[in-house]
């Protein structure tokens, strides 16, 4: 152990933070995933809440702070508060989340009046329980980072053996039960992979914020990976990076190491909704400005071209009048045409550029490929599962295959 | 003669107090195209379920080929309703596909050479080959039908359940899935589909259940799906009955 320590280029109690905020990064943000996929996040919330009365518990029966002790404890009230959330969910006719609710804020309040009997205690040995609600990087030992490392290891074992019958039973129970697996002890093995996540973090993040480790890697790695085989991974290395960010910023301002994680996940969350490639909200707004563009520009081009064909050029005046466009619209489409160099001006007279002919042209032949599609595309065999797309015909259903449609019109 | 694909005997189900399927007796024939039709709530797709044992039920045997339903899973490949799932979920199609293979190959194993050419090649047959390595969530609704029915491929189970795989479907899509079952028939295979387009199961399908709660008619197609048995059927209504004049005008 001291060795893997040393090879970390920090101070030793820097090193030993950093590590176990890795392991708690990793192995929250591998597990906490399962549960995002489930739509679950709100039950590791509830885990984690009731672990406080466990580690209360815990301490009252032994009277020392062993961690391996504590996170027994801990675990206990955790499969706990998990079957009372079956058990209401399932005997009570009762919704989830409202399951959810009762079982976090009922074991909440046992936790918090145990933990004031306890501090009210005469014996010196109770300081330091209350880093259990926010959470303490600082004065972590070494041999708690062995214990949570060993627990967490044997947690991401279990996803790795047991990833495909995993990956069955998220995407679709229904069929994972027909095809014999036992559905519902997977998905109890998954709250408890759930309650090991909470083990491991509850130290360090804190009963009341280790939901933001067990939810935010998955949310952002899930807008930067389409698959689970990379999400999960991804899960864990964002986990680490959160962790690790948090615990030693937390540890050298002196703040409860909890919110401090829980404001880095966040940050990186917000990041990846925003920026994400393909699925952020900033680059959906940049596609969708541009489609707009696209087809506000196609559509004057093709106005112009048959306003073009009809006589001669057109003003501005007079093309709006015969496009029934709104005015602001038709100039700022002509604006786009003019950039593009397909418009040009002749005094106050439009004209199509060559290129803008051509495009206007290719314009009018996808249109009428929509058209003959409409006409005789039924009696079109297509060889696969292509369906097509009226903007783009050709390259939807393949070039080939409009070849063999001009043909049967 | 060979045990039928699929039996139910005295099968009930009921949600809370009121039953969903009362005593229900039903036969699929091997080899055989079946449809399983009713109106809404009539507990159609119920009955694939409680049969494979999905859903409790509170009495009744099911039977896939002769054997209990429970212990001959192996037998059966089942597609569950398009919605039923979260389509946004991370994983190619490809790898949906791959899941047929999963029982067979062992769940904690790595597919074969043998599993994999299996499922390119039901890929391959339902047409999706070019968008195997397209994430889920980007299909149209007719191709994610086609990755149900591809990944049921995979797994070459000689018995195929399909709960409501035309519904939301285009007519090019279904026509394509139609050929698709009927191939797989005269390969020797049983299919039984829940349905609700009355036009299609005459046209396709040789045997079908009429289904209200109660078995209604189960035999050849042109046996039960006449007005006697559909006006049973669809008649009186359930307390459901949004799409039973549509259904209805199906009968005419």
């Amino acid at each position: 152990m001291d060795g893997l320590i040393e090879l970390v280029p920090l101070p030793y109690t820097d090193a030993v933070v950093a590590l176990g905020a890795l392991v708690l990064g990793v192995v929250s943000g591998v597990l906490g995933t399962l549960a995002v996929l489930r739509e679950r996040s709100l039950v590791g919330d509830a885990l984690s809440h009731a672990a406080l009365p466990g580690v209360c518990l815990a301490f009252l029966f032994t009277g020392a702070k062993d961690p391996a002790a504590l996170l027994a404890g801990a675990a206990c009230a955790g499969l706990v508060a998990a079957a009372c959330m079956v058990g209401i969910e399932r005997g009570g006719r009762i919704r989830a989340d409202a399951a959810i609710g009762v079982v976090l804020s009922s074991a909440f309040s046992v936790g918090i009046v145990l933990l004031t009997a306890i501090q009210n205690r005469p014996d010196a040995d109770q300081a330091g329980l209350d880093r259990y609600l926010f959470g303490q990087a600082a004065g972590l030992s070494a041999d708690d980072v062995l214990v949570t490392g060993l627990i967490g290891l044997a947690g991401l074992t279990l996803v790795a053996v047991g990833f495909r019958a995993l990956k069955t039973t998220l995407f679709d129970p229904a069929f994972a039960a027909a095809a014999g697996l036992r559905v519902r002890a997977l998905e109890l093995g998954m709250t408890a992979l759930l309650v090991i996540a909470v083990l491991v973090g509850i130290r360090m993040v804190g009963a009341i914020l280790m939901v933001a480790m067990l939810v935010a890697p998955g949310v952002a790695a899930r807008q930067l990976a389409d698959r689970l085989v990379t999400l999960l991974p991804l899960a864990g290395a964002i986990g680490a990076a959160v962790g690790v960010t948090g615990a030693l910023l937390s540890s050298s301002a002196h703040v409860p190491t909890g919110p401090v994680i829980a404001l880095v996940a966040f940050a990186v969350v917000a990041a990846a909704l925003a920026f994400s490639p393909g699925r952020g909200v900033v680059w959906r707004a940049m596609r969708l400005t541009h489609d707009r563009r696209r087809a506000l520009a196609d559509g004057v081009l093709v106005d112009l071209e048959t306003a073009l064909h009809a006589g001669p050029p057109p003003t501005v005046a007079e093309l709006r009048a015969l496009t029934a466009r709104p005015s602001r619209e038709l100039r700022r489409g002509l604006r786009l045409l003019r950039g593009a160099g397909l418009v040009d001006r002749a005094g106050d007279r439009l004209l199509l550029t060559e290129a803008g002919a051509e495009a206007a042209g290719a314009q009018l032949a996808r249109r009428d490929d929509w058209s003959l599609w409409l006409e005789h595309g039924a009696r079109l065999e297509l060889p696969d599962a292509r369906e097509p797309d009226p903007r783009d015909l050709a390259g939807s259903i393949g070039a080939d295959a409009v070849a063999r449609l001009r043909a049967l019109a | 003669m060979s045990s039928p694909a699929l039996e139910v005997r005295r099968l009930s189900v009921s949600y809370g107090r009121r039953p969903v399927l009362w005593d229900v007796d039903a036969t699929f024939p091997a080899g055989g195209l079946s449809a399983i039709v009713g109106p809404n709530g009539a507990g159609k797709s119920t009955l694939l379920k409680a049969a494979l044992g999905l859903v409790p039920s509170d009495s009744g045997q099911a039977l896939v080929l002769g054997r209990p339903a429970r212990s001959a899973l192996d037998s059966v490949a089942y597609v569950p309703q398009r919605e039923a799932v979260d389509w946004d979920f991370p994983a190619t199609v490809r790898e949906v596909v791959e899941m047929g293979r999963y029982r067979s190959a062992g769940w904690l194993r790595r597919l074969r050479r043998s599993d994999r050419a299996i499922v390119d090649e039901a890929i391959e047959r339902v047409g999706m080959a070019p968008f195997a390595k397209r994430q889920i969530g980007r299909l149209s609704g007719g191709q994610r039908q086609r990755v149900f029915l591809a990944r049921a491929l995979a797994q070459e189970a000689p018995v195929l359940l399909m709960d409501e795989p035309f519904a939301g479907v285009d007519a090019r899509t279904e026509a394509a899935l139609v050929g698709l079952l009927a191939d797989l028939r005269d390969g020797g295979r049983s299919v039984v589909v829940v349905h609700h387009d009355l036009g299609t199961v005459r046209r396709a399908f040789e045997w079908a259940l009429v289904l209200n709660v109660r078995t209604v008619a189960c035999g050849p197609v042109e046996e039960v799906i006449v007005p006697a048995t559909l006006a049973k059927a669809y008649g009186a209504g359930t307390g459901d009955d949004s799409d039973e004049e549509e259904e209805l005008a199906w009968t005419a």
